[in-house]
Order: structure tokens, then C-alpha cells, then sequence
């Protein structure tokens, strides 16, 4: 399964998605917000955007990717939208593999691919302001110097 | 007429989200880039920075585009 969901992911049933009787490895990597604290503020959370329907065919295409390259019989990828607060689940990828190692392998694939490919991008919302994580442009102070 | 999609800090610089924009046809997205520029000149410094998708397919500076096309502007992502 390939989505873009507004919230929470129910990491749970994803896995249980990928449980087949022909395959003996499940790898489940789960991306979450992490908060930074800089000069006395911190992220209190995040903001993710997405260009639809571009990033939902680009997740589709990572899975057949995934399915060209290794013997993965499952995979799904399931990336959060609006607003994720610390500690949640903003990305899952769950792949499942006859034998461990391409699904380890699959999974780590995927989130690189993710980061280079799909148009989805974050924000970061400070106690003082917003910063597009990347692109360095924002209404903070620390941010705004460098325009 | 093309629509043109902006995303992320690029929407920040441009001050919106979608604007339409006359174009001639077979213009490439290299020689609309200065037609973005006049009307949103925050956009300038972005611009080695950023890439394009047309009608949700990335696509190059020398890439032409034809009236009725969906082209976005895409700042670095940062999914995950």
C-alpha cells in the first residue's frame, strides 16, 4: 500500500499487512519527529506539504523499484501530511522478503529515496517562528539573516 | 496559458500557491523562468536550488511546455 494520510499511522495493521505465508522477514522502518532546540527556542512541531498527485505516483514507483531490484513480496509506504507532533510517525515503510536481508535492505532504500525523490517537504514550527527544513527560508529570525 | 504551482519555501518567496501565466507555445521552462522572475522577484535567489515537474513529471530546463500544462516549482524536498 502506497499513501499520504492526515494522521496518526497505524504502524500496527501495516505490519500485519505484510505477514505472508511465504515470507520469513518483515523489516519495518519508522521515520518520527525529532525536536531540535537552537538559541533558547525549540520545534514544538512539525508541518509536512506534499505536491499531490505527483508524490503518491513517486511512492509507487519506489515500490516497483524495491520489486525490481530484491525478492520483496510486500512493501508499503505510508508518509504523513499537516501537522506531526514530536515523538509521531511522519514516514513508515514496511517490506517483507522470503529471507531477512532484502527486506532490511528495502526499507533503507525506500526512506533514502523518499528524501531524494517525492515532493513532500517539512517545516519546522519554532516557539519563534517556522523554517522550511532545506530550503533555509522561514519567518525566523535566525533564518530571515540569511536571505 | 499555463498554471504554474508553487510548494514549500517557494511559495513563501512567490507570496502564493498558483498564478497562471501566458506563454508561448513550445516555450521551454528555462525561458519561462524570467517570466516567474518579473512578477516574483523573491524567487531569483531560489533558483539553482530548485526543480520543475510538468503535469507531475520532473522535467528540465530545455523541456518545452504547451498552454493547458501544470507546471510546479519544487524547492528541495524534504520528506521523511
Amino acid at each position: 500500500m502506497f499513501a499520504i494520510v492526515e494522521g496518526l499511522i497505524d504502524v500496527g495493521a501495516l505490519i500485519a499487512g505484510a505477514q505472508r505465508p511465504d515470507c520469513g522477514a518483515i523489516a519495518t522502518f519508522v521515520g518520527t519527529t525529532r525536536v531540535d532546540e537552537s538559541e533558547g527556542a525549540s520545534v514544538e512541531h512539525l508541518e509536512y506539504e506534499a505536491y499531490r498527485p505527483m508524490a503518491d505516483s513517486k511512492l509507487e514507483e519506489i515500490g516497483a523499484e524495491i520489486e525490481a531490484r530484491w525478492d520483496v513480496r510486500h512493501v508499503s509506504i505510508v508518509h504523513r501530511l499537516g501537522r506531526v507532533d514530536p515523538g509521531e510517525a511522519s514516514v513508515v515503510i514496511v517490506a517483507a522478503s522470503p529471507r531477512r536481508g532484502p527486506a532490511f535492505e528495502a526499507s533503507r532504500y525506500a526512506i533514502g529515496r523518499i528524501k531524494e525523490v517525492v515532493p513532500i517537504w517539512k517545516r519546522e514550527v519554532w516557539s519563534d517562528g517556522y523554517v522550511w527544513v532545506g530550503s533555509q527560508v522561514g519567518t525566523r529570525d535566525t533564518v530571515t539573516e540569511k536571505r | 496559458m499555463i498554471k504554474v504551482l508553487f510548494f514549500g519555501a517557494a511559495a513563501d518567496r512567490a507570496g502564493t500557491r498558483e498564478t497562471g501565466l501566458d506563454i508561448q507555445d513550445g516555450a521551454t521552462l528555462a525561458e519561462i523562468w524570467p517570466l516567474l522572475v518579473e512578477q516574483y522577484a523573491d524567487l531569483a535567489p531560489m533558483r539553482d536550488t530548485l526543480a520543475f515537474a510538468v503535469n507531475g513529471e520532473y522535467a528540465r530546463g530545455e523541456d518545452a511546455v504547451s498552454p493547458g500544462d501544470e507546471v510546479a516549482v519544487l524547492p528541495p524536498v524534504s520528506g521523511g
